[in-house]
Formats: C-alpha cells, sequence, structure tokens
C-alpha cells in the first residue's frame, strides 16, 4: 500500500530537496550578468552533500526518488516527470518522455502513454516503449530491492510478479507498438501520472542490461552520463551527445559537467556555501538545510541573505495518538491536548517561523495537497489552557500523567527540543508529560508496529507526490493498518465512510477535481482529534555566488539540478 | 595506640594524629594564594548550586518556563536583544528557540555537575580503595590477581564502555545516580593503584611490625595502621579525580548519554549551545565558563592542598 517510506526516507532524501522562491520571495539569481536559458551552458556545477544524491545503488529500479528526484533525473528521463518551474505550478506533472500526462480509461485504472520522437539512449540507440515496459518490470526482481512499493500494489499481477530476467513478462503493461506503452491497474488511481515521475518508469536497453551490475554502468536516457561514481564518495557526470533540447524540454542542462561530494557534514557544506571560494563558488547542496544557529548567523548578513532559498516539501509533524490506548481512546482528551498545545513554542523549538509555519491541518499547506485551511481545535500560538482543562475535568482527567515518546535526536524535528516544547505546554493544562526518548535507529518501527506503538508520541509526515491521497490514505484509511509493521494508520482509525471516500476520490483523474476533496476530507478528519498537528517545516538553502537560476522546486522543497548555471 | 603509631611513623605520615602537623599544613595552605582563591570559588559554586532554588527564586525564573515572546522567530529563534537576551529578569540571558532562562539553567546545571562529580568520587574512593588495599596486603596470589584486576579497569576503552551502557540502561533509572556508576565504576584503578603502592611502602614499617607483633589481627593492621597512613595520598589524589569526574559528565551529556530533558546540566547546555556560537555566544558563554571555573578552581585546590601535605614539592612550588 502507499507504505511511505518517505517520512523516514524523506528526512533522508526528500529534506534533500527544498523548494522555490529566494527569501526575497522570487525564483532568484545572481552574479555579474542575468540568467538566460538560451546563453546558460558551460562550466562545472559542484554538489557538496552528507549522502549520496542517488540513494545505496545507482540504478533505476532501486531509487526512491520523489518526482524523479535531483540528479537521478539528470541520467534518467522518465514517462513523466515533475514541471521544471519554480513556485506552485511545480507541484503539477509535464510529459517528460511521453507526450503527455498520460491517457486514463476505464475508470482510471488504464493508463496509456505515447513516447515522444528523436528519443535515444547514451550510446545512440533510440528508446522504445519495450525499453520503459523492462525498466519497470526489472524493478519487480527481488536481487533489485529498494523502489518504490506502488507498482506491485497497483498493476494487475504485479503482487506475485518476480521480474523478467527469468523470461516472465509482466502482461499488465503491454506494448502495441515502439512508441506506445498501456499500463492497467487492479484498481482506480488517478494519481498515476504522479507515480510515472519515478525513476522506475526510466527505459532500460535489455541488451545491456547486467541485473544487479547495471548500476556499474547505468545507460544515459537523459543530459548527462555517468563518468566515475564511487558509492557514497563521488559522482561525476559529462553531457551525453545524444541528448538534445529538442527532444527535452523540462531540462535546461546548462553546466557541461557536475561533480558531487558526499560524506560531508552539514556545517562544512553551509560554512563552505557561505564563504563561496574558489570551487565552492560554483556549488551548491542537494540534501543540506541551513540550521537555527546558521539562520540566525546568516540573517543578519545580507550578502549571505540573498544566497538562500526557501522552498517547501509537503510535510506535517504533528503528535501521534494511539487510540487505543488509554487514556487517548477518549476524545475528550485527545481535544484537551490539541487545545493546550503551543504550536509557537514548537516552531520556536525547530528553528523559528522562517523556518517553520504553525500547523492547524493535517494536510500541507500548499494548494496541490488541497489544503483547506480550518482549525479544529483553535488554541491560538499559544494554546487555550481553560478549554483544555475544562475537557480534561468533564472526562474525568484532571490529574492526568501520560509518556510522550520522541526520537532521542532533533534530526527529523521529533527530538527531544519539540518534545520538551509540548511538554511545558501541557503543563500548562495541568497534564504532567513524562518523555521516553526513542533509539533514531528503532523510532520509527516502535511507532509502526500496532504492538509497540506509544500511546501519544511525536510523528511527521511526508507525501511521495504532491497530492492528498499519499497525504491522507496511510494515515486515515482503515485498510492500511498493518498489525505487523509498517503501519502508519497510528490512530487505528477504521470508519467505512472514510474508507469509501478514498476510493471514490482515487477514481478522480483531474488533480485539480480531486483537490477540494481531500481538503473537505482532511477537515472531517480533523474533528476527530486522531493527530495534533504541531508545524510544517520550511526550507532554506545557500547556494554559490556563481551559481544562477537557483529556485527550489516546490515539489520536493530541493534545488532543480536539471534548471541551475553556473555561467 | 595511635601515639605510638605517630612516633615510630616519621614525618611523612600524617595520621589523625598531631595538631602540630595539621597546623603546619593549615598555614602552607593559607599562603598559597592560587589554592585559596580555588577554595572560595569551589565554596560559592557549591553554596550557589546548594541554593539553586532560592537564588532561581530570587531572579524571578524557573528551569523550564518558555519565554517565546523574548525570541526572534523569524530568524532561527535567537533571543532579542544584545549578549543573548541579557535583561533584569533574565540576567544570563535566555536560551535560543525556547527562552528559556540561563542563569537558573545554570545554577541547576551545577547541581547536576556536582552531584555527579561527588558521588562518583565517593564510587571511585569506595572501590580503589578496597581494591588497593586488599591488593597490598593480600598476599601474592590476592596482589597478582587484583594487580591485573586494576590494569584491566585502568586500560578499558571507558568512553566506548560508558556511552553503550547509558544507552541500554532504562530511562526509568535516575540519570545522576546512573552516571556516578557508570563514570565511577570505570575509573577507580588509579586510586586503588595508589592506594597499593602507599600499603606495599606502609607494611614494611616497623609500627605495623608492632602491631602484628602485638597479636592484632590483618582487619585491624589494614584499617587501624595502615588506612590512616595511606590517607592523605589518597585524599589528595581524590581532590584532583573530582574536576575530571566533573569533565567526564560533561563530555557523556555532551555526547547526549547524559541527563535526559529537560533536565539541565553543563555539558547538555554546552553540547545544544555549540551550534550558536556565532550567533549567540552568550549561549556557549555560559555553560563554557561555569564549567571552566569549576574545574579551574577545583584544580587549583587540590594542587594546593597536595603542596601542604608534601613538603618536597611544597619548597619545589614555591622557590
Amino acid at each position: 500500500m502507499m507504505r511511505k517510506v518517505p517520512v523516514l526516507f524523506t528526512a533522508a532524501a526528500v529534506l534533500a530537496a527544498a523548494s522555490a522562491c529566494s527569501s526575497s520571495g522570487s525564483a532568484s539569481s545572481s552574479g555579474s550578468s542575468a540568467f538566460d536559458p538560451k546563453n546558460c551552458q558551460g562550466g562545472t556545477l559542484y554538489i557538496l552533500n552528507q549522502d549520496s544524491a542517488t540513494d545505496e545503488h545507482f540504478d533505476p529500479a532501486r531509487i526512491y526518488t520523489s518526482g524523479g528526484g535531483a540528479v537521478p533525473s539528470l541520467v534518467f528521463r522518465t514517462l513523466t516527470t515533475r514541471k521544471r518551474v519554480p513556485g506552485q505550478a511545480g507541484t503539477t506533472v509535464a510529459p517528460d518522455l511521453a507526450t503527455d500526462t498520460g491517457t486514463p480509461s476505464d475508470d482510471a485504472k488504464t493508463w496509456t502513454y505515447h513516447l515522444r520522437d528523436g528519443l535515444k539512449f547514451e550510446d545512440g540507440t533510440p528508446i522504445t516503449s519495450k525499453d520503459v515496459k523492462w525498466g519497470v518490470e526489472r524493478s519487480f526482481a527481488p536481487e533489485l530491492t529498494g523502489g518504490i512499493p506502488y507498482l506491485r500494489d497497483w498493476l494487475v499481477g504485479g503482487a506475485d510478479y518476480q521480474g523478467p530476467y527469468k523470461g516472465k513478462e509482466l502482461d499488465s503493461i503491454q506494448t502495441p507498438d515502439d512508441k506506445t506503452i498501456i499500463f492497467k491497474l487492479r484498481k482506480p488511481e488517478g494519481d498515476f501520472p504522479y507515480v510515472a515521475t519515478a525513476t522506475q518508469f526510466a527505459p532500460v536497453p535489455k541488451a545491456k542490461d547486467g541485473g544487479t551490475a547495471f548500476e556499474k554502468h547505468p545507460i544515459s536516457s537523459g543530459p548527462y552520463k555517468v563518468q566515475t561514481h564511487v558509492q557514497d564518495k563521488s559522482l561525476t557526470l559529462v553531457r551525453n551527445p545524444n541528448w538534445s533540447r529538442t527532444a527535452d524540454d523540462q531540462r535546461l542542462a546548462c553546466p557541461d559537467k557536475i561533480e558531487a561530494t558526499y560524506g560531508l557534514s552539514s556545517a562544512v557544506i553551509n560554512q563552505r556555501l557561505s564563504t563561496s571560494a574558489g570551487k565552492d563558488a560554483n556549488a551548491i547542496t542537494t540534501d543540506t538545510d541551513l540550521s537555527p544557529a546558521e539562520l540566525a548567523r546568516i540573517s543578519s548578513d545580507p550578502n549571505l541573505k540573498k544566497r538562500t532559498v526557501r522552498g517547501q516539501f509537503g510535510y506535517t509533524n504533528f503528535i501521534a495518538f494511539n487510540t487505543k490506548v488509554k487514556p487517548f481512546d477518549d476524545v475528550r482528551v485527545r481535544q484537551a491536548i490539541s487545545y493546550a498545545v503551543n504550536r509557537q513554542a514548537a516552531v520556536n523549538a525547530v528553528g523559528g517561523s522562517s523556518l517553520a509555519a504553525p500547523a492547524t491541518t493535517f494536510l500541507p499547506d500548499q494548494a496541490a495537497f488541497g489544503y483547506q485551511p480550518y482549525d479544529a481545535f483553535p488554541a491560538g500560538p499559544t494554546g487555550n489552557v481553560a478549554k483544555a482543562k475544562e475537557l480534561l475535568a468533564q472526562a474525568g482527567q484532571s490529574n492526568l500523567t501520560i509518556t510522550l515518546g520522541h526520537r532521542n535526536s532533533d534530526s527529523h524535528q521529533d527530538g527531544p527540543a519539540v518534545a520538551t516544547a509540548v511538554q511545558e505546554a501541557l503543563k500548562q493544562a495541568g497534564i504532567t508529560v513524562n518523555l521516553k526518548a526513542y533509539d533514531q535507529a528503532s523510532y520509527r518501527s516502535v511507532q509502526t508496529k500496532p504492538a509497540t506503538e506509544p500511546g501519544i508520541f511525536l510523528s511527521g509526515w511526508g507525501a511521495d507526490w504532491p497530492t492528498g491521497g499519499p497525504f491522507l490514505a496511510p494515515i486515515f484509511d482503515g485498510r492500511q493498518i498493518l498489525k505487523d509493521g509498517g503501519n502508519y494508520n497510528f490512530a487505528q482509525y477504521d470508519d467505512p465512510k472514510v474508507n469509501g471516500e478514498f476510493d471514490a476520490i482515487n477514481r478522480i483523474s483531474d488533480p485539480v477535481q480531486a483537490r477540494p476533496r481531500w481538503g473537505a476530507l482532511d477537515a472531517e478528519l480533523g474533528e476527530q482529534a486522531l493527530t495534533v498537528p504541531l508545524f510544517h517545516p520550511i526550507y532554506l538553502r545557500l547556494y554559490g555566488k556563481n551559481v544562477k537560476n537557483t529556485y527550489l522546486d516546490q515539489w520536493r522543497g530541493s534545488y532543480d539540478v536539471a534548471m541551475v548555471s553556473v555561467k | 595506640m595511635t601515639e605510638v603509631v605517630t612516633e615510630i611513623g616519621g614525618p611523612d605520615v600524617a595520621t589523625s594524629g598531631p595538631p602540630a602537623r595539621a597546623r603546619q599544613v593549615l598555614r602552607t595552605l593559607r599562603s598559597d594564594r592560587p589554592a585559596m582563591a580555588g577554595l572560595v570559588v569551589t565554596v560559592l559554586l557549591i553554596l550557589a548550586a546548594v541554593f539553586a532554588p532560592l537564588l532561581a527564586a530570587l531572579e524571578g525564573q524557573d528551569t523550564t518556563t518558555f519565554h517565546t515572546q523574548l525570541l526572534d522567530s523569524a530568524r532561527g529563534g535567537v533571543p532579542h536583544g544584545a549578549l543573548g537576551g541579557v535583561s533584569a529578569d533574565h540576567w544570563l540571558g535566555v536560551e535560543p528557540t525556547t527562552g528559556r532562562d540561563l542563569f537558573a539553567r545554570a545554577l541547576y546545571g551545577a547541581r547536576i555537575s556536582f552531584t555527579v562529580a561527588f558521588g562518583t568520587l565517593v564510587v571511585q574512593l569506595l572501590l580503589g580503595v578496597a581494591i588497593g588495599l586488599a591488593a597490598g596486603f593480600g598476599g601474592r596470589v590476592a596482589d597478582a590477581t587484583l594487580g591485573r584486576l586494576i590494569d584491566l579497569s585502568i586500560s578499558f576503552p571507558q568512553l566506548m564502555f560508558a556511552i553503550a551502557l547509558l544507552a541500554i540502561v532504562p530511562q526509568s533509572f535516575p540519570r545522576p545516580v546512573l552516571l556516578m556508576l557508570v563514570i565511577g565504576l570505570f575509573n577507580w584503578g588509579g586510586t586503588a593503584r595508589l592506594t597499593r603502592g602507599q600499603v606495599l611502602s606502609l607494611k614494611t614499617r616497623d609500627y605495623v611490625a608492632a602491631a602484628r607483633l602485638s597479636g592484632a589481627t590483618p582487619a585491624r593492621i589494614a584499617r587501624r595502621e595502615i588506612l590512616p597512613g595511606a590517607l592523605p595520598q589518597v585524599l589528595t589524589y581524590a581532590a584532583i579525580l573530582l574536576p575530571g569526574n566533573m569533565v567526564s559528565e560533561a563530555g557523556l551529556s555532551f555526547l547526549g548519554v547524559g541527563v535526559h530533558p529537560p533536565t539541565s546540566s553543563w555539558g547538555q547546555m554546552l553540547s545544544t549551545a555549540t551550534t550558536w556560537f556565532r550567533a549567540d555566544p552568550m549561549y556557549v558563554l555560559v555553560p563554557g565558563l561555569s564549567l571552566l571555573t569549576a574545574v579551574l578552581a577545583f584544580t587549583l585546590l587540590a594542587d594546593g592542598i597536595r603542596a601542604a601535605l608534601d613538603p618536597k614539592a611544597s619548597l619545589r612550588g614555591r622557590r
């Protein structure tokens, strides 16, 4: 099911994303001359990262991306991709290899794509729909782990398919000719075009596919090909001579060469970007945000402030309740906590209003998700203590003592800093909160197994693509309660009416039409006090002083490497 | 018995006995200005820690209340105003991102630092003296066995083990006690070795032989004859261990395995403050200088005591 690796994963891969608009509010460019897409080619772009920008394996079947990723989409083109523009428009899907974002039929259970003309691999061979089919099929091979879970769940026959290497095809992917590819799904999925942005939809030539060895020389369909790659250390990309802008309107591919260095600490990355000396003037990062302390320093330096861009990846940090644990089965207790919470303190705990926005909705505050503002338990910025006490008295819980679970580090913004802010706020309402720190490595698995799930704990959620479905379904769809682990329906909430609404909205293949339905569903769920939304994180990133066209895309909140220029 | 002991004992054996000797030690100590400064500061710090609730009440603050209105939320949550928000209400400013009072947190942090340092010392002394005494006094086999145990304890990778241990012990266990045990259990080797050396040299003395001939049991000899003789050296060593213990606590808290939030300790404060050293230097200076002052004061005092107890050393120092 939409097992959202995101959150887990999000922090690692998606944090890497940050999005559009400079702090002044628009796509920014700095340097001596203005940015001109027609004349931006040349130079070497440097990427300074903590972690590898291409996951643990540089294989399109094994990379888990949202919207195609920052660096993977330079090498792997996909059927669709995120639209490469700043601002809200960047949360929509654009055709990439295909001529459109897909034609649905049969109640959004069949999706048909046609490839555009002039597509070639790095060796000059033409790209056909069979190569795309092979790329999707090989992601089912048991040895190629790490990819998205949706294909196995959605495609007819996907659940038992073991990949193409033993000669068996997946019949629910049809290629009637070299230009056409058809996907047959077992249930309506209006969001299919969003999933078709994933690297699993990149073409892989069967003749050059060595299974797990493919990552040693991944065959490029994008503007760059791999020159050298040392896992977790470095990556050098050079131009792919068989790619041209005429067959790709989603990538500018300005730099002649891209050199990435991994394994740096966040402090070092931000220090090098702010100093911007030598090669670092041509540098960006795809995974490192400014910390509160760095922000405090940079905001008093106008020159550095100019080189900061701001973006959002749809994410919500919240307090989760396990309604199977007393006293959180009592809606009045959950409501009391919703009223008592001090969102301003929580926001400050993660670095203040420049790095987080207070949240009263579960959906992120972006139109793409179907966001409709609501505040089911108006607590104001600092909490409504009187109302909370009143509800606790009604519930007969005036001397309540609870234990709040949290991560033992602040890396995912669900650690001691936010926990102490919540603890202090609930103290005002007469609730004694003990803190229980969980080990960084095990925290996610403790939460996602109903047997070990704490009664109340800090959590967070980010979607694999910017619509309401992947944001709400794993958390509130009662059929996605997984007893054996991997459960994100923390409240273990199961309402047939709500489940039916999920199915109904998934039939809508026009995301704009689906939005108001997601927003309304979120507001309805909000009334149940199943979670207490705390804040939506905001990403701020630095870039070197020669880098131009440096917006953070609003899909992932990250630099779009395909669009920046160093000339 | 005691009188006999001192007579035979010789000048370097300062037992509980002679007032003349004690007076001389005190006199030497009093004329040692760095040591006296160390003493005064140590006493003041201990008083401050003991009366932390009073002092915080005098300031009108506590350690946990958030003051979000004092923070510049748009700038990462750095405190408004100069010097990290120093004001009449917040004498040392407030903590970035929370607005908790730094004066109160530093005071309560001192309590943790001192409690853990002294508690650890008790563990170290009990273990070290007992094992050292047994090794020095217990015959060849005991000495060989315990000697290797002491070697092991000294060569043990303490930090790694302490971190591992602190990570697995249930969180319900009182943290300061756990810190005392963990630091104490890994740092008694020096005390034991020193005690053993003292015992070996003392047990060949005539007065010990006299006690043995007079029919005293080995336990009594160890307790009444040898321990008093070894104690001054051990206590001097203990005074030097104390600042080391404070640094160990700070180090473990700095690494995130010390006390749990919202409890404050200097090490934990330093740990969260490090990233802020440019944006809010005050935040780093408060715990940093507190730790520096305390460790320096203890060290000066310990040095003075050692010099006073060891005439040769004091002569060297005074030259």
